[in-house]
């Protein structure tokens, strides 16, 4: 090929949409020395491919939907009372109970109290599910780990059933230590000074409210929470015995978290004067008003529950790879994936027995990876052992349809006029469309899925069909006509 | 240029003559799977993915033997050997705390050990979504075939030979022992896409081109084979690196889609062939 005829070939724009994409995906991926001398680049791991650790969780609670006709507080607190668990409303038709029950459990505990069970699904509302995910990520920023991801897994109806927690650089070992850990919270009462002394411990707080504005709609916040009837006790003797009810201001109320003071103020005039009297259950901690008083109170709900979630959970799976085996497999992908390559190009080879359709062929199917790699970058997607297996499918399958399209435009050995050569073009293309629709629907349902590890697998095959008709196929159509006219 | 290995003579053959060795195959598998059905409800058998369990990948030379005396105070079901001194673990399930000793012995005997764990009821929940997923996209597969040929016998016949390739490919699957998981439910939805598209290749030029049937159907066959014979390749490459390294979800993958490539090659050009020599010789598809 010549100067000028190379010039045309670069400035088609097929040809010059796959150099620019693939210019632009080397940015992306940015291979680089580091500072340490190794190899690095933008691409991130999963936790099959280096050292971590995961857990997936399942909440012990439940969402249903309900009707009743009596008012619905009233209804809320009724059944609340019979399940002896917090009942929530998530919506005008929807409960949230963190306790697990079957529907066979529920249904009669509903009908007693007026109401009908509509549906039913074990899980916890959104909300819900986030309030988990900051209590988790504090928990393991408070910890020190890094790196570490939870995810909700949301399905539709807006309803979670599981939580993910990935912790890179932790084995499986110090992960659940890390998640079983529970936090010490203490409240103590100010006695002069520095000094304080000791009131009572987490184990008397028995529910923690969600941050409110008290009163209602004023900016400012709180946390509201409740003491067993033992802590109640504790609270009014230690309060009263330390000086906290008859001078408040002096006799700071404390609250300790892993003997770190988290919260400290004084007694309100208000409930100074009603310890006096009698036990208070229900408590409420302002924190002012604001953004820095709503921080504050998201921060302090968390304190007050230790790091205990507001629902129970279970263990669902979990999973763990060290260091030495994630590096194994990385190895081992990278050695799959050139070793495909060339396979691939030698049954190419085996097949043409003419380097220069072979070589842009090989060269076509090399550039779709490094095309994936380069959005995967983008998008920091984690790529792991699936996400490589499809990768390398996309080897296999890329070329399928380079071959479909040589083998249409030289049909009968011929190379064909320009006019012709678009008919068969077209014609081969119309193959490929039909044959990649086909594998995106039939990816289509696991990409979809939250649950299952092998969405990256999914996504990947799609986006490598994507790639394929949308650029490389296209751009090939033309480079290969190009080296065929000679 | 060609491949002259293998002779693909079509024009020998009758419709029928064509389709009796995949239909006979296709029986089997049938009954095969209905038999594992009735005996252990499932018709191919769960990995822990779907039963629950916990599965371990250790790279050690100690001896299963030496391995079960570790692990004697736990529910261990199975060791198998890859080579290169894999060795892969299987347990049923077990409580939480037997487990988490069980990962003190694992860190502490095993440093480097991959461990993967799913309990019974996660493993339900997966089970269900793998088979919406597999109905779901089979049935999207027949839609796409269905609408871009929409005429019956020729895109049946395509649909038909996806679904005996997966029949096929599970039957398999049942008798060398490979079991369902996440990676070869994976593999199976694959086959899904990856198996229609040497029968749309093939429909393609005996529909829409011209000249004469049999020289149609072997031209296909030319092309079709080189396409099944790359993806082959490049599933082989990935079977033999993960086999040598051990990495068992690599491997289950890669050999699930061998198996099902063999089979597409029988029934792309036995199973679809033939029906489309018998629709085109019928006076279908003028």
């Amino acid at each position: 090929m010549n100067g000028p005829e190379l010039k045309a070939l670069v400035s088609d724009w097929r040809v010059a949409a796959l150099i620019i994409l693939i210019f632009l995906s080397v940015v992306a991926i940015f291979p680089h020395i580091d500072q340490q001398g190794n190899m690095a680049s933008n691409l991130q791991y999963g936790l099959d491919l280096q050292q971590g650790s995961w857990l997936q969780l399942e909440f012990r609670a439940e969402v249903v939907g309900f009707t009743s006709d009596r008012p619905v507080g009233e209804f809320i607190a009724n059944l609340s009372e019979k399940l002896d668990t917090e009942v929530i409303l998530v919506d005008a038709t929807h409960l949230e109970i963190r306790k697990y029950y079957s529907q066979a459990d529920l249904e009669p505990v509903f009908t007693a109290a007026g109401g009908k069970i509509t549906t039913y699904q074990q899980g916890v509302s959104k909300a819900t599910a986030e309030d988990v995910k900051r209590i988790l990520e504090n928990k393991i920023n408070t910890l020190g780990t890094k790196d570490a991801k939870v995810n909700t897994l949301t399905g539709m109806n807006n309803i979670a059933r599981y939580i993910r927690v990935e912790l890179a650089g932790v084995d499986m070992k110090q992960a659940q230590d890390i998640m079983g850990k529970q936090g010490k919270f203490e409240i103590r009462v100010q006695t002069a000074g520095n000094e304080s002394e000791h009131v009572l411990f987490g184990d008397a707080i028995t529910s923690v409210q969600n941050p409110s504005q008290e009163p209602a709609g004023s900016d400012r916040w709180g946390v509201g929470f409740t003491l067993s009837e033992a802590g109640a006790a504790a609270f009014r003797n230690g309060a009263i015995k330390y000086g906290a009810t008859t001078d408040p201001e002096k006799h700071n109320l404390v609250m300790l978290l892993d003997n770190n003071t988290v919260y400290s103020a004084p007694l309100s005039q208000d409930l100074a004067g009603k310890l006096q009297a009698e036990n208070i259950r229900q408590l409420y901690a302002s924190t002012g008003s604001g953004k820095a008083g709503t921080t504050q109170a998201t921060n302090l709900e968390i304190h007050l529950r230790a790091g205990a979630l507001p629902v129970d959970v279970s263990i669902a799976g979990s999973g763990g790879v060290s260091a030495p085996l994630g590096e194994r497999y990385k190895t081992m992908a990278l050695l799959a994936g050139i070793f495909a390559l060339i396979t691939v190009g030698l049954v190419i080879y085996f097949r043409y027995r003419e380097p220069s359709i072979v070589l842009p062929m090989v060269l076509i199917n090399a550039s779709e990876i490094v095309i994936l790699l380069g959005i995967i970058s983008l998008i920091k997607f984690q790529l792991d052992l699936p996400t490589i297996a499809g990768l390398i499918a996309v080897v296999g399958t890329g070329i399928d349809q380079l071959v479909v399209i040589t083998d249409e435009i030289l049909h009968e050995g011929k190379v064909p006029s320009p006019n012709l050569y678009l008919k068969r073009l077209s014609r081969a293309l119309g193959i490929i469309v039909v044959a990649a629709a086909t594998v995106v629907i039939a990816m289509l349902p696991l990409a979809l899925m939250d649950l299952s590890t092998l969405k990256g697998f999914a996504i990947i095959t799609i986006l490598g069909v994507l790639v394929g008709v949308l650029v490389t196929r296209p751009a090939y159509g033309k480079i290969i006509m190009q080296i065929l006219s000679k | 240029m060609g491949m002259g290995l293998i002779k693909y003579d079509i024009e020998k053959y009758s419709p029928q003559q064509l389709v009796i060795i995949p239909l006979v195959l296709l029986v089997i598998s049938i009954v095969l799977l209905a038999f594992t059905t009735i005996n252990t409800g499932m018709p191919l058998t769960p990995g822990i993915d779907f039963s629950g369990g916990t599965a371990v990948t250790v790279i050690t030379s100690d001896t299963p033997a030496q391995i079960k005396a570790t692990f004697t105070d736990y529910p261990l079901i199975d060791i198998s050997e890859g080579v290169n001194n894999g060795k892969f673990l299987k347990f049923s399930s077990m409580d939480d705390a037997k487990f988490r000793s069980l990962t003190t012995l694992i860190t502490q005997k095993y440093p480097d050990a991959k461990i993967d764990q799913i309990g019974e009821s996660f493993g339900k929940t997966l089970q269900y979504q793998a088979v919406i997923a597999l109905i779901f996209s089979f049935i999207g597969m027949a839609i796409v075939i269905f609408i871009s040929f929409r005429t019956f016998v020729p895109a049946g016949a395509v649909v038909l030979s996806a679904f005996a390739d997966m029949v096929m490919t599970a039957a398999t699957m049942n008798i060398v022992g490979i079991p369902l998981s996440l990676g070869t439910v994976a593999a199976l939805l694959m086959l899904i896409g990856y198996s229609v598209d040497s029968d749309i290749l093939l429909t393609n030029r005996v529909l829409k081109r011209q000249g004469k049937l049999n020289d149609k159907l072997t031209g296909a066959f030319k092309t079709g084979i080189i396409m099944t014979s790359t993806t082959l390749a490049a599933t082989a490459a990935l079977f033999i690196v993960s086999w040598f390294g051990s990495v068992q979800i690599l491997m289950e993958i890669s050999a699930v889609l061998l198996i099902g490539l063999v089979f597409d090659i029988l029934n792309t050009w036995l199973t679809n062939a033939g029906i489309l020599k018998w629709y085109v010789l019928k006076g279908g598809g003028k």
